[in-house]
């Protein structure tokens, strides 16, 4: 008696499970379709101002990701008139509210074409600043944050607060955009066969430049001590991440990991190791 | 039609869903840091709500009483998905923005809470006017935190610049303890208006006692 209860239930609650899985699928048979227009046409919206001078885009598979959390979602090659302007790729990669995507043009002169953010849910007013077109980084020259790579070579070291100026109390949305293009680019070059840059393609995670300011202490005073700076270094890329928009802590650790790497270095060359 | 309006007004104020009952509070902090979020959710959950309701409503006389959640959850999640591919479909950056918070709308306390307090036992036009009162109630809820949080925090209402250049926005209304400390207030002011609301009126017998407070409310007895 107990056991055909059980199955009346179950089968009652199939029911519910078919009708609503139908009417499901006639939901998404009507909208997948403008759905997918939809990101086909933000695709080349964005591939078109990444590459204002281009005749079309040929899907490629030729751009390979460094990084298995970085994705490259497509890579396409901008045709203009008279041969190959360069390559384009929409890439996605963590930042600090979720995945963030971009595309990212790289030209054959080996300089960033241009960058846009196509999704970014990172925190309103500061994160999301990557993709307010109003936001200056600086204000002078009006230049965005994305925009600021316009013209950048992929050789360049990609270092936010360095060669890279970051959305105020924004570092990891910083970093991880700068990590993203770097990708793209060293990937870009790579495929173009332009004279790739020798940093190392692992370093595109947000701790990418805690890692270096301790590596240059290491190199410019004892050489051959480089075992160090990758776990410090790594530690600090731990408390950087988790301390939300906080550009001062960060900065605090960085300064902390910098200052134990000197004084490990200094003891390690007296103790004639 | 007294009986429906009264339904209706219930959830505004008297038995608001995040003010008084006090459900459904995390997605109401996480939407509200812009105004265009905070309505995309309200009406997103509005819907679900009241979609939800009528359903279940329907077909209360035909859910055996042991297995009502998963039905209630199949029917919620249902709802929520096609609310989901509709905002993609046709808002897409609205759909983009809010991200992760649409597809949490199938755990949200709020819409489970309504049915199985109210719309599993009430008939079909009340649960609607119910589902309505209580969406619209989350409804206003989120676009007075959002108007705060967006103007003080971004300086911007809708995405357009309210504040003058000089103006510097203050990011801790967007963090989430802005959003704590711009709910309570609201919550003060809500409660205190509920209070005069109900000053006089006889206590009466409310439908679904599991999700009603008292007159004076439990906020100052907490």
């Amino acid at each position: 008696m107990k056991r055909w209860q059980m199955i009346k239930l179950g089968l009652i609650l199939a029911a519910y499970c078919i009708v609503g899985c139908v009417g499901l699928a006639f939901v998404y048979s009507s909208t997948s379709k403008t759905i997918a227009q939809g990101q086909e046409a933000d695709l080349q919206a964005g591939l078109r101002e990444v590459f204002p001078s281009a005749t079309g885009f040929t899907p490629t598979d030729k751009v390979k990701s460094p990084n298995p959390k970085i994705v490259f979602d497509g890579a396409y090659t901008a045709n203009g008139p008279s041969g190959t302007l360069g390559v384009a790729v929409q890439v996605h990669g963590p930042s600090y509210g979720g995945d963030t995507t971009l595309i990212v043009g790289v030209s054959t002169n080996g300089t960033i074409t241009g960058v846009k953010v196509l999704e970014n849910i990172d925190t309103p007013g500061l994160g999301a600043n990557a993709a307010n077109a109003k936001y200056y980084v600086d204000k002078a020259t009006k230049t965005t944050f994305p925009g600021q790579f316009t013209g950048k070579k992929v050789t360049d070291a990609f270092v936010v607060k360095q060669d890279v100026i970051a959305i105020t109390s924004a570092t990891i949305t910083s970093r991880s955009i700068t990590n993203l293009v770097q990708a793209v680019a060293k990937a870009a070059s790579d495929t173009l066969g332009i004279g790739a840059s020798s940093q190392s393609p692992d370093a595109v995670l947000p701790s990418a430049d805690t890692v270096r300011p301790s590596s240059k202490v290491a190199a410019s005073s004892v050489p051959g001590i480089s075992v160090l700076e990758t776990s410090v270094g790594t530690k600090s890329g731990t408390i950087v991440d988790t301390v939300s928009g906080a550009a001062f802590s960060s900065k605090g650790a960085s300064a902390l990991v910098k200052a134990t790497a000197d004084a490990l270095v200094k003891a390690l060359a007296g103790g004639g190791l | 039609m007294k009986r429906l309006l009264g339904i209706f007004l219930n959830g505004l104020i008297v038995e608001n869903p995040l003010f008084v009952i006090m459900i459904g509070l995390c997605s109401s902090m996480a939407v509200t840091t812009t105004v265009a979020n905070g309505i995309g959710m309200g009406i997103a959950l509005t819907f679900v709500l009241v979609m939800s309701e009528l359903i279940i409503s329907l077909f209360r006389h035909l859910i055996p009483e042991s297995i009502r959640m998963p039905v209630f959850l199949v029917v919620i999640a249902g709802f929520t998905t096609i609310m989901d591919l509709e905002m993609q479909a046709y808002f897409p950056v609205l759909s983009k923005s809010m991200g992760v918070y649409i597809p949490l709308v199938v755990v949200n306390c709020i819409i489970m809470g309504r049915v199985e307090a109210y719309s599993s036992k009430q008939p079909v036009l009340d649960s609607i006017f119910d589902g309505l009162g209580m969406g619209i109630g989350y409804t206003w809820v989120l676009i007075a935190l959002a108007v705060v949080r967006e103007l003080l925090g971004n300086g911007t209402l809708l995405g357009f610049q309210i504040m003058p250049a000089s103006f510097s926005p203050m990011i801790f209304f967007i963090l989430p303890p802005g959003g704590f400390l711009v709910f309570a207030l609201w919550m003060a002011a809500s409660n205190d208006l509920r209070r005069k609301l109900l000053a006089g009126r006889k206590p009466e017998p409310t439908q679904d006692s599991c999700c009603t407070l008292p007159e004076n409310g439990s906020a100052e007895k907490a």
